[in-house]
């Protein structure tokens, strides 16, 4: 059975109380529906904004999302090391701190700059301009040491940091500064070979992406990306250390004692023409002769005198002009166009071989014969050794020197440029002559960089250019016989070296004068004085070139100026290089080689037996 | 005053417990314990799965930063490294032995240098022998 329910109604009191009841329920339904249309609204608002976030603009927010966690790190290269040819550091990069500051954060420039003086070391007023400028970024002080950029920190001062930075060193002082060359304060190379080999010194920065998080540690998962940074190659050079030092030390000394203004001593395997040393010292305003910052050896230009005997003698010995026991009559001056050329010494009219003119280094003898050889003969000898032109080394600023052509020679030109005068090369030009003659007449490649290492120790040998054969072998051991005898018995016996047989030539060349002409009167006259050789003379492993700039009256000539630091120089580098002496040679029936000291030296032995087991195999 | 309508027949439709078939009773009984244990265990799968990328987590996050420390410790490494090669090759240079030689040691160069063969006299290709023991050793009696 169903029961259906009752409604209950009324009249008066209980009716005007239903119907407040029923206009509170019709306000409560508005309310609701108006809340309910509010809600409804800002859902469509929000449903919109989510729209346009995700799907109108969704990249720009991503890519602020990415920008506020992904971090961009340049890994900078860090620029190869030059070493010498034993692996010993002669320029090399390291960290240091540079002292930065971003003005904008500082409240107080004045106190800052009172407080940063005293442990930067610089000016007050320097600091506080720089601290009060209008700049975001300042740098305060480069590449500081440590202790430094740590006491800096210290200070604790808004708006002062510290950047890490790399600081180009060169752990010899001043040594070899003119070859190795320097860089600027971003480590680009400015001159010398940190500018020829800059390319191949600095590698490429590398970058570093990664996602991090509010402490900048990075998230794990996340977004990782390192492109390594292409550290810069090891430069490799030929010079060894020790052997350079001694040059500049014992160059500085002898050019002290002979009073002149400055000089080169470069050193060379006349083999492989591998520089072993290469150094330039001038006197300064204040009178001390120290390392020069000129590569005087490529850059510099002088007139070498009767060190080019010995060449104007190889072109007469192989043209067959004479051979070096020939003799002729050899009075004490020739007459020539119209200049009266004198021998150095006074003599009668002597009868002298080859060998005596240049024992005696006979002035009118070398021209007697010279002109017997012929402009065209001798000019073509001398471009042969290289002269008039810049040598393999590409050195920045080389020179090439003067050597006139033919066609342009005045009727004194080959009378003077037969005995060195009027004639103009650098040191590497001399000393790459000389190294061809102790070279059995193949001119060799000057070098100066044997090659580079890589990170991994990888070592990529440089190519070495092609040896030109300038004289018959024959010929240049005549030239070296006669040379032994300058040192022996001639003009050049301060040159000699105890235990050794020595090759080589003395020089005194008048110096030209900025006016013009050699100067008129004897205390006008301005000499550069030379010493060419090499040793030891049956087999020479060691060529030495010293020149030394005006010289003082007293010493004026190469025998007495330069020849004793060839001397010096040349008993410190046999010793260094291993260089047995003729005692230490005897009884040895194959060419001497004592025992590898140095890596370089046990890399050339190593490559030499393995050449010789090959062939035996 | 409220009624409450209720359909016929409601022994029927709604029967007491206790009228209950014995064969549903026993489904009953069989299958909740079922549903209980699969839900526990899928609830304890889920903490274990949750713990074990927990775990996972952490130890992606260590590794994060043992990876960044060493990379650090790296970094450090390399350049401390070209620090002290550098001081090695300033403390080894020539001219710095030369200035504390003649400075700080007051030594002075001798008027005449006596060069030592290096070699046995009349055999080039034997280097003179060493000492018989290390000299610069400091040895223990």
């Amino acid at each position: 059975m169903s029961t259906a329910p009752t409604v209950a109604t009324g009249t008066g009191r209980g009716s005007s109380r239903d119907l407040l009841r029923l206009g509170a329920q019709k306000r409560l339904k508005r309310r609701i529906l108006l809340v309910g249309l509010i809600f409804a609204v800002l859902s469509g608002l929000l449903g919109w904004r989510l729209v346009e976030l995700q799907v109108m603009e969704p990249d720009r927010y991503l890519e602020r999302g990415l920008a506020q966690r992904i971090r961009t790190v340049t890994l900078p290269a860090v620029r190869g090391a030059i070493v010498d040819r034993n692996g010993v550091d002669l320029a090399l990069s390291v960290p240091r701190r540079s002292v930065v500051a971003n003005p904008g954060m500082i409240e107080d420039p004045a106190g800052a700059a009172m407080a940063l003086a005293g442990v930067l070391g610089t000016d007050i007023d320097v600091l506080e301009a720089r601290l009060s400028s209008q700049r975001s970024f300042v740098y305060l002080d480069r590449q500081v040491e440590d202790e430094v950029a740590d006491n800096v920190m210290a200070l604790d001062l808004s708006g002062v940091y510290a950047q890490p930075e790399q600081a180009r060193l060169r752990p010899g002082d001043g040594s070899a500064l003119a070859l190795l060359g320097r860089t600027d304060i971003d480590n680009n190379g400015i001159s010398g070979l940190e500018l020829i080999y800059d390319g191949l010194l600095s590698g490429t920065n590398g970058e570093m992406i990664v996602e991090a998080g509010l402490g900048g540690s990075t998230i794990p998962g996340g977004e990782y990306r390192v492109e390594p940074a292409e550290q810069g190659l090891t430069l490799v050079l030929t010079i060894d250390r020790a052997l350079q030092f001694e040059a500049e030390r014992l160059l500085a000394d002898g050019v002290e004692a002979a009073g002149g203004k400055g000089g080169v001593l470069v050193a060379m395997r006349p083999e492989s023409g591998e520089i072993l040393a290469s150094a330039t010292v001038t006197r300064g305003d204040d009178g001390v002769v120290r390392p020069s910052t000129e590569h005087k050896v490529a850059t510099w230009t002088f007139e070498p005198g009767s060190i080019m005997k010995p060449l104007t003698m190889s072109a007469i010995l192989e043209t067959g002009t004479a051979a070096p026991d020939t003799v002729r009559e050899v009075p004490d001056s020739v007459f020539v166009h119209d200049s009266d050329f004198k021998d150095s010494f006074p003599h009668g009219t002597e009868q002298w071989s080859v060998a005596d003119i240049l024992r005696q280094s006979s002035n009118v003898g070398t021209i007697l014969w010279a002109q017997e050889l012929g402009e065209e003969a001798l000019y073509r000898q001398l471009l042969d050794y290289g002269l008039g032109s810049v040598s393999s080394l590409g050195f920045p600023g080389e020179a090439r020197g003067i050597l006139t052509p033919v066609g342009k020679w005045s009727g004194t030109s080959l009378p003077t440029i037969a005995i060195g005068q009027g004639v103009s090369t650098t040191p590497i030009q001399m000393l790459t002559a000389f190294a061809t003659m102790a070279n059995d007449g193949r001119r060799p490649a000057p070098t100066l960089v044997r090659g580079s290492l890589d990170d991994g120790g990888v070592f990529t040998p440089t190519q070495t250019g092609d040896q030109i054969e300038v004289v018959s072998p024959g010929i240049a051991r005549s030239v070296v016989s006669m040379m032994e005898a300058v040192v022996s018995d001639g003009t050049g016996t301060q040159g000699q070296v105890p235990g050794y047989r020595v090759a080589g030539k003395t020089g005194t060349a008048w110096k030209p004068l900025a006016k013009g002409g050699y100067g008129e009167d004897r205390d006008e006259v301005r000499y550069v004085a030379s010493f060419a050789g090499f040793l030891p003379a049956e087999a020479p492993e060691l060529v030495i070139l010293v020149v030394v700039d005006e010289p003082a009256r007293q010493t004026y000539s190469g025998g007495r100026a330069a020849a004793p630091i060839f001397s010096d120089y040349a008993q410190f580098a046999v010793r260094q290089l291993r260089i047995p002496s003729e005692f230490e040679r005897t009884g040895l029936n194959q060419v001497g080689r004592v025992m590898a000291t140095t890596p370089a030296r046990a890399f050339d032995l190593q490559a030499a037996e393995e050449t010789a087991l090959a062939v035996v195999g | 005053m409220t009624a409450v309508v209720r359909p016929a027949g409601r022994s029927e439709a709604y029967p007491d417990r206790g009228t209950r078939s014995s064969a549903t009773s026993k489904v009953a009984t069989s299958s909740r314990p079922a549903f209980g244990a699969m839900g526990a265990l899928t609830v304890f799968g889920l903490f274990v799965a949750l713990l074990a990328m927990a775990s996972l987590h952490s130890v992606l996050v260590s590794g994060q930063f043992e990876f960044d420390a060493l990379q650090d410790r790296l970094e450090y490494g390399q350049e401390r490294s070209q620090v002290l090669r550098e001081e090695v090759a300033r403390l080894e240079s020539p001219s710095r032995i030369l200035s504390a030689a003649t400075g700080r040691l007051g030594m002075t160069p001798p008027p005449n240098r006596l060069y030592l063969p290096a070699v046995v006299p009349g055999d080039p290709l034997r280097p003179l022998p060493g000492p018989s023991e290390n000299p610069f050793s400091l040895r223990v009696r």
